[in-house]
């Protein structure tokens, strides 16, 4: 088990997501780095759906109740176990009574932890996800507090330390700038409702995160992309990287927690080899949408997947190595 | 216990899946060393540290791969000239695919100097890090 010992702001228990409910309503939740977490849990030798803490702000403390291994990935983060500094998308093993101390994030907007074995919360709706929405999964539907105590699932391996290289690096976009992040889009729906004028403005603008923006969705700034006339439809399914157009003409990107459906025209919808990216862009900070067809979409993908692929069989390099040595 | 054939062969699949061209295990009475060709490469060479005769240890690599002296993501190496560290610091990496394997220090002392060139191919066995040890303490391996 772990303690938390101090919280700031809405850190929550996160697997991979929620999949099978959307037909009646409920959203993903999930992880908004999925790279990341599936890292942390390759990284571990653990299901890669386990279940691990998603931290937003910093600082962040906690207690181990019992030796563990742990795992930190996403975000940059500032981060030490009993005193030792915690190099980042690293795991290291905590003793009984040793405090993590999770600082700063000099890059990314979330950090994950994750744990040998997962944090044991009961499954809700096929899934250990929290849906703040709705306020259940995870730890009793809500944020973690000071004080909540989470059971893990016991796992005896003993590790060693050991890291992995980012997803930023191996995935790394031409482009990008430290506070602009480029996202590959596909165009949606609704896209032939606006002017070419306007299709143009939507592409070249660089598009700020306003502090309206959180696990539900991003809310954008910039020049205000209008349909040529206005659209107005009945609400009908979208999915989280769906990029809205409300009337004040400023963009909304539907996120984790985002409702499953909605009646703002659509003008395009990010792919979900970039939707992590997405996750990891901070308040503040500039996105830039890039269209892509839909066969490179799906080539993103591939690549993500091939990086992943690649993670997994080299940790397991690792591990088939320590048992020829200690056989 | 040796190592058996089925244990290189399953180990060399895992070698060419994972895009690692080196490995080296060592063990009392026995040492295996793989190497999966992949055209041109820097032959690992598995230098020894020569005992110093000033009492100082060394942190070497226990995998064949590059040396990193800071994290990518950071300016800063994990240690300087000069630095004062504990035992089982961590005081570089090696890359090794897309693992980054710690080079951990033996004991608590003093920096004397990071040998190794960052980005350099390193072995098993290769110094890394010569730190003067602290007066009393004792390597832990």
């Amino acid at each position: 088990m772990i303690e938390i010992l101090s919280v700031t702001g809405p850190a929550s228990v996160q697997d991979l997501g929620r999949f099978d409910q959307y037909r009646f309503g409920v959203g993903t939740s999930g992880a908004m780095d999925d790279v990341a977490l599936r890292a942390g849990n390759i990284l571990l030798g653990n299901d890669e759906n386990s279940a691990g803490i998603e931290i937003p702000m910093l600082p962040f403390k906690l207690r181990f109740g019992r030796d563990m291994a742990f795992a930190l990935t996403g975000a940059d983060v500032e981060a030490e176990i009993a005193g030792r500094v915690i190099p980042p998308w690293w795991r290291s093993h905590a003793r009984t009574g040793d405090i993590l101390t999770v600082k700063a994030m000099p890059r990314g907007a979330r950090s994950y932890l994750t744990f040998g074995g997962g944090i044991d919360v009961p499954m809700v709706l096929g899934s250990r996800s929290t849906q703040f929405r709705s306020e259940f999964g995870g730890w009793h539907g809500r944020p973690l507090q000071a004080g909540d105590i989470l059971p893990c699932t016991a796992s005896t391996a003993t590790i060693g330390e050991l890291g992995v290289e980012p997803a930023e690096i191996t995935l790394v976009r031409p482009n990008a700038t430290p506070d602009e992040t480029v996202v590959r889009v596909v165009i949606a729906g609704e896209y032939d409702g606006f002017a070419a004028t306007t299709q143009a403005l939507f592409w070249s603008s660089s598009w700020k995160i306003t502090p309206q923006s959180n696990r539900y969705g991003y809310r954008l700034q910039g020049p205000a992309v209008k349909p040529e006339v206005p659209i107005e439809k009945r609400s009908h399914g979208i999915v989280p990287g769906v990029i809205q157009i409300p009337p004040n003409g400023q963009p909304i990107i539907q996120m984790r927690d985002a409702q499953t459906s909605g009646g703002y025209p659509k003008i395009a919808t990010v792919i979900r080899a970039d939707l992590w990216r997405v996750g990891q862009a901070r308040l503040g900070g500039k996105l830039r949408f890039e269209q892509t067809a839909y066969t490179d979409a799906l080539a993103a993908e591939a690549e993500m997947s091939a990086y992943l692929d690649r993670l997994r069989t080299n940790v397991r390099l690792v591990e088939e190595t320590r048992t020829c040595r200690s056989s | 216990m040796p190592i058996e054939l089925t244990d290189i062969a399953r180990l060399a699949q895992i070698l060419e899946k994972s895009g690692v061209d080196t490995i080296e295990i060592e063990e009392p009475g026995q040492s295996l060393k793989l190497v999966v060709d992949t055209g041109p490469r820097m032959a690992a060479s598995p230098t020894l540290a020569a005992p110093a005769a000033d009492h100082s240890v060394i942190a070497k690599a226990d995998v064949a791969g590059h040396f990193l002296a800071a994290h990518p993501w950071r300016d800063k190496p994990f240690v300087a000239q000069g630095q004062r560290i504990e035992a089982g610091a961590v005081v570089g990496l090696v890359k090794i695919g897309l693992l980054y394997a710690p080079i951990v220090a033996p004991a608590a002392g003093t920096v004397d100097a990071v040998i190794a060139e960052p980005g350099a191919t390193v072995g098993y066995g290769t110094p890394i890090v010569r730190i003067r040890p602290l007066a009393g303490s004792s390597p832990i391996n």
